[in-house]
């Protein structure tokens, strides 16, 4: 369960979030959509407390996940991001080995023996439907792998510290069409055990894996609601114009 | 003229200077190694030098150019590295960063001589480490460092953001990144300035001048508080203050190859070593 109440960020003087609550629920997958530089991405980071690695912001309001607000002084920055794990827009791995991009949060996170490490990266692997693809070449780099390839083992390394969350930012933006359905299936599946927000400038793609939708302009959460009304009956005039592409 | 012109010409000016700086070092590198090759034979790198530096071998300069080379750097590099890590991932974009780099880059373009009066005045007197292979390893690796802090902070601004952010992102601290994944990314590039170093300490003369360097000794240092002899100042003593200079002009051609030999060798055996953690890398 993710729920923000007001929440503002600004970077330096610019107000990149205004005031925006909202309420994500468990095993669900929300789609947020808008315009480049709505601020959905911004947003997204919110939730991992990825935006502190920039300087110059600030944030009001508050963020709970699981009924913490995650931005209390207390907080353990790296226990939070072992619970939100996060997949990014171009597939990132580590000049590593596969088997090792997979191990490191494992092994940072001190999850483990050998023994553990190597059945755990079995079943992130197949969990990321990556398994029959690299199961031969596991000691190979990473960077061997294809693009789409890279990002499931992307979603692999995420899942194999066994969050709760997956936030993902655009993740099929830099692949191609048949990566892009292997890596929408791969979320859907994903839903049964994880909550999963993700961010998109594909509407059909949102259309297609989310259940809830929320649409961002300005800065702003305009429309959040059930995916099929969204998308078959907007509330807002905004939203029916950007989703139909009569944006302006 | 018209640009297939222009550009035609353009390109022989370009290359013809770059035949013309090949060539420059080309003659002096053939001249050192004709007049260099002729004495160097295997009692001239195993002998001390002997009657009035005429005959006999350049061992101990040798032995302590290497001493010198190592001792300096396994003081710099540690220090450089652990500077620019602070400086590139801890420090952030504030006033004191700013001039910190703002020294390191002055720093870099200090006189060696300079260095030299720093070290006798600061580890020769103040610290009284008298003239030793101690004071003399300090000087040079002050001089290293500042080629040691910009080479690391380049190669670790070189290693992607993206990284940093995907370890953070699974929780590791931000030791746990900087040490499993941006430093083995950058140590290749990190491994450059360390050859760019070893080029640097091991032909300087200026800095051991008055922190190390022994005229002549009958025996090697046997501690890090004894004089040493070492190449480049071996060098200079052959060329300018010998008991026969010209007996002595041979010895000097040797030195000098002897000397380009060894830095060449470094460098080959760094640059062998930055392509296994390429390929490593990679894998």
């Amino acid at each position: 369960m993710i729920e923000t109440r007001n929440i503002n960020f600004y970077y330096g003087d610019f107000h990149a979030i205004k005031n925006i609550s909202i309420a994500i629920k468990p095993n669900t997958i929300t789609a947020f959509i808008g315009p480049s530089g709505c601020g959905k991405s911004t947003f997204l980071r919110l939730f991992n407390r990825m935006n502190d690695l920039i300087e110059n912001t600030r944030l009001e309001g508050e963020c709970l996940i699981d009924g913490k607000n995650i931005y209390e002084k207390s907080t353990d920055v790296d226990a939070l991001r072992k619970r939100v794990g996060m997949v990014f827009q171009k597939p990132n791995p580590f000049p590593k080995t596969i088997f090792e991009n997979v191990a490191y949060g494992l092994r940072v996170n001190d999850m483990g023996d050998k023994h553990f490490i190597k059945q755990r990266v079995e079943e992130s692997l197949q969990a990321a439907a990556l398994w029959d693809e690299v199961k031969d070449k596991l000691q190979k780099s990473a960077y061997e792998l294809s693009g789409g390839q890279q990002q499931r083992l992307c979603i692999a390394r995420a899942l194999a510290v066994a969050p709760s969350v997956i936030l993902m930012d655009e993740p099929a933006s830099a692949l191609d069409p048949i990566s892009t359905s292997k890596i929408e299936e791969l979320v859907h599946e994903l839903k049964q055990h994880y909550t999963i927000v993700i961010v998109t400038h594909n509407m059909q793609q949102a259309a297609r894996v989310s259940d809830n939708t929320g649409f961002f302009m300005h800065g702003e959460l305009v429309e959040y609601s059930d995916t099929k009304k969204m998308f078959l009956n907007p509330d807002k005039e905004s939203t029916q114009n950007y989703i139909t592409g009569r944006f302006g | 003229m018209n640009k297939k012109h222009s550009q035609f010409v353009a390109f022989l000016i370009f290359k013809l200077l770059g035949i013309i700086v090949v060539l420059i070092l080309f003659s002096i590198l053939g001249f050192i190694i004709i007049n260099g090759v002729r004495v160097i034979n295997w009692e001239f790198l195993s002998k001390f030098p002997g009657e009035g530096m005429t005959t006999g071998g350049i061992f101990p300069a040798i032995v302590g150019t290497l001493y010198l080379t190592i001792g300096s750097l396994l003081f710099a590099f540690p220090l450089g590295v652990m500077s620019a890590l602070y400086t590139q991932e801890y420090a952030g974009k504030g006033w004191i960063v700013k001039t910190i780099r703002m020294m390191t880059n002055n720093l870099a373009s200090v006189p060696s001589i300079v260095f030299g009066l720093f070290g006798m005045s600061l580890f020769v007197n103040k610290l009284n480490f008298g003239d030793s292979l101690l004071a003399g390893s300090l000087t040079l690796g002050l001089l290293a460092l500042p080629v040691i802090i910009r080479t690391t902070e380049e190669a670790l601004k070189a290693v992607p953001d993206t990284y940093r952010a995907a370890s953070l992102a699974l929780g590791a601290t931000k030791l746990q990144t900087i040490s499993k994944v941006v430093l083995p990314a950058a140590m290749p590039n990190i491994i450059t300035g360390l050859i760019l170093s070893i080029g640097r300490v091991s032909g300087e003369t200026a800095p051991i001048l008055f922190t190390v360097a022994a005229y002549f000794l009958p025996h090697l240092p046997s501690g890090v508080f004894d004089q040493a002899m070492a190449l480049p100042y071996h060098l200079y003593v052959l060329a300018t203050s010998g008991t026969d200079i010209e007996a002595s002009r041979p010895m000097a051609y040797g030195t000098a190859l002897v000397l380009i030999l060894i830095v060449l060798t470094m460098n080959l055996l760094a640059t062998f070593i930055r392509r296994k953690l390429e390929k490593k890398r990679s894998k």
